[in-house]
């Protein structure tokens, strides 16, 4: 078996080469023998012939050789294109055949990975959350480009280095050696305080391929959903101590009036107007705060329609306009002769300027005025509440939209608000497609702009929906 | 291994311990500047427990500087870093004691809002020197001899913070004896947050020292 085994890679071409060789020697071999031709003869029949074998064998086996060892050689380089031109039908030409092929297979392959690899990275680059690779000695392999934005620094930075070089933070030093450690994934929420404080939910892999003791960290921006947990915890707390306020006073002079008994009617009337005063101010803020959920909700119904603004503040003023004749204030109305009507729905407006122009008669001194104007800016219109009033500290500006937050809330208490008349504006004209933006200058006064869309159905049914 | 290589991965791991600690401190003093403002007494409570945990690692990074001195017997630069590893730990180590202060502060504070109007300061005093700190431990790592200057440059302003806030708090506490108590407490934080940031100037010292081999006095 082996014996044929042997003979079977044999092709007819090397043996029949092979036996007109031996032939020919025997031939030159035995004229010598039998001395037809001398030393020198032998010689000159040799001579020709072995140059015309070595060019033969030069042509068809060292050349095409050669070239394909250079072939070879350029693929090894990675040129995945080149390919042998021998197309002969011997052993040569089968070799070089098998080079082309091996250079095709080579190339789909390495174009496959290649193709796989930048998948990956596109999903990499694309991901919001922060990916970090380290090898074995927590060195980092790669970041992606979130990671790079959210903490300020470049790849090129920081591959090679420690985590803890890059990202100062125990925490998350500390899991990573656990999860190298322990080669089970480790789950927390931590804090970085660099660039900025951030909250991040943390998650390390083991990886658990070739590079046995490496890990990828994964890091998730949780800030925001942080600090809205902790505004809607402060907005239950803030709502409950405006609830208590009001009922205490109630409860005091109720259980006064019950303990002392009515004796006294003036005494008795103080009282129950101050009982009054108060349970007003309880209701009021619990339709404030119904309005409000609504708003923000979504739940009410806009009743879209053309709005003519003089016509919108004639009405509020008709509602603010005996507050500021008591207090001696000078309300202006400032309107250009064409002005393009609003769209939206027109109590809700209402609501806004009425909120506006209760803070600005509220907080201008006697003597003081107020000035309601509009104008065309783009294609916004734009509705400016100016008071030459108190005016808000610059540290509070970013944050009287809030609810219940109060500049001082001792004053505002004194002045009967609740700390929500912002909160609704915002929400209102949030709901009509426009914003709201303040000015102000502490002893100067402060300026309310609303910009609104002028007469644009989209926001009108996107508001609908 | 040769003892080379050996003895320069001892080196590397002592930084990263540093930085480590470095981590630990600057969320320290973030914390118990929070707690302060906030007057959150969990958060105070964690800033105290948590500076056993500096007080441990600054003992066994120090441990493991004084062995590379001592067995290796360090030259030149290596040298350097060892003993600048040692000034940056101690620096480092007192950080986080003033932290640990400035949390007692806070439980003293704690139950009555602030009415002194110079709290609103200490925020604003914070934010350098935590800068200053983040810039220390950054120069650190990069050997930056520029950084480590303007970082230490930033203690003037620290300084001057000071002097505003301890003139406003002196003045508060002349214009009603009620304040003294809470002004009184918020002149020691001043004072420790102050102290925070000529031990961040020492760490910028101690960093140009490692890399150019002279001693500057920066503050």
């Amino acid at each position: 078996m082996s014996i044929w085994r042997f003979f079977r890679g044999i092709g007819w071409r090397p043996v029949a080469s092979y036996f007109f060789m031996f032939l020919l020697f025997y031939a030159i071999l035995e004229l010598y023998a039998v001395q037809r031709i001398n030393i020198g003869g032998a010689i000159a029949v040799s001579l020709p012939l072995a140059v015309g074998l070595a060019w033969v064998l030069y042509r068809r086996v060292i050349k095409p050789l050669n070239e394909i060892t250079r072939t070879a050689r350029d693929i090894a380089r990675g040129n995945f294109y080149r390919q042998v031109n021998i197309s002969s039908r011997d052993e040569i030409g089968d070799l070089a055949r098998s080079i082309n092929d091996m250079a095709a297979r080579l190339r789909a392959t390495i174009e496959e990975i290649t193709e796989e690899k930048n998948r990956v990275q596109t999903i990499l680059n694309s991901m919001t959350d922060c990916v970090i690779a380290v090898d074995r000695d927590g060195r980092i392999i790669m970041v992606n480009p979130a990671m790079e934005s959210m903490f300020g620094i470049t790849r090129e930075e920081c591959v090679g280095k420690s985590t803890v070089e890059v990202i100062r933070n125990f925490d998350l030093d500390n899991i990573l050696k656990k999860v190298q450690a322990g080669n089970k994934p480790q789950t927390r929420e931590i804090q970085i305080i660099s660039p900025e404080p951030r909250i991040f939910h943390l998650r390390i892999a083991p990886l658990n391929s070739s590079s046995q003791g490496g890990a990828v960290v994964l890091l998730r921006d949780v800030t925001e959903r942080r600090n809205m947990e902790q505004m809607r915890s402060e907005f239950v707390a803030n709502v409950s101590h405006e609830l208590r306020t009001p009922l205490t006073s109630i409860r005091g002079f109720v259980e006064t009036l019950l303990e002392s008994g009515t004796d006294d009617p003036e005494m008795t009337r103080h009282f129950l107007g101050i009982i009054a005063t108060e349970t007003r101010r309880l209701s009021k803020l619990v339709e404030e705060l119904l309005d409000l959920s609504k708003i923000e909700e979504r739940r009410v119904v806009h009743r879209w329609q053309r709005v003519e603004i003089p016509a919108l503040v004639d009405r509020v003023l008709a509602v603010c306009g005996s507050h500021a004749e008591e207090k001696q204030i000078n309300i202006k109305a400032n309107f250009p002769s064409r002005l393009p009507p609003l769209f939206g729905d027109p109590d809700m407006l209402a609501q806004v300027l009425i909120n506006l122009l209760d803070n600005a008669i509220k907080y201008t001194p006697p003597g003081g005025s107020v000035t309601v104007s509009a104008s065309v800016e783009n294609d916004e219109i734009r509705l400016d509440v100016a008071d030459t009033g108190v005016g808000i500290p610059a540290e509070s500006l970013p944050r009287i939209f809030e609810r219940f937050y109060r500049v001082e809330k001792a004053r505002s208490r004194e002045l009967g608000g609740i700390g929500l008349g912002l909160a609704i504006v915002k929400h209102i004209i949030k709901g009509h497609g426009g914003r709201v933006d303040v000015k102000s200058t502490v002893g100067k006064g402060t300026v309310f702009s609303i910009f609104l869309p002028m007469d644009n159905p989209t926001v009108e049914n996107n508001a609908r929906s | 291994m040769s003892a080379r290589s050996n003895f320069d991965r001892t080196l590397k791991e002592i930084q990263q311990d540093i930085l480590r600690l470095g981590s630990l401190v600057e969320q320290a003093v973030y914390d118990s500047v929070q707690a302060l403002v906030k007057l959150d007494v969990a958060l105070a409570a964690q800033v105290i427990m948590g500076d056993e945990m500096i007080d441990e690692l600054y003992m066994q990074i120090e441990e493991k500087c004084v062995r590379v001195i001592a067995t290796q017997q360090p030259m030149a630069r290596d040298l350097r870093v060892a003993v600048t590893g040692i000034k940056i730990l101690l620096s480092l180590e007192r950080m986080g004691d003033h932290c640990v202060d400035i949390a007692r502060a806070t439980m003293c504070l704690s139950g009555h809002p602030y009415t002194v109007k110079p709290v609103q300061y200490i925020p604003e005093m914070t934010n350098i020197v935590q800068q200053m700190v983040k810039d220390g431990l950054d120069a650190y790592v990069k050997r930056d001899v520029e950084k480590a200057a303007e970082m230490c440059a930033m203690d003037d302003e620290v300084d001057f913070i000071f002097n505003r806030i301890f003139r406003e708090l002196i003045g508060c506490m002349k214009e009603d004896p009620t304040n003294v108590y809470q002004a009184s407490y918020l002149l020691y934080v001043s004072r420790y947050i102050e102290r925070i940031a000529d031990h961040a100037t020492n760490i910028g010292e101690a960093v140009i020292y490692l890399v150019t081999g002279e001693r500057h006095e920066l503050n």
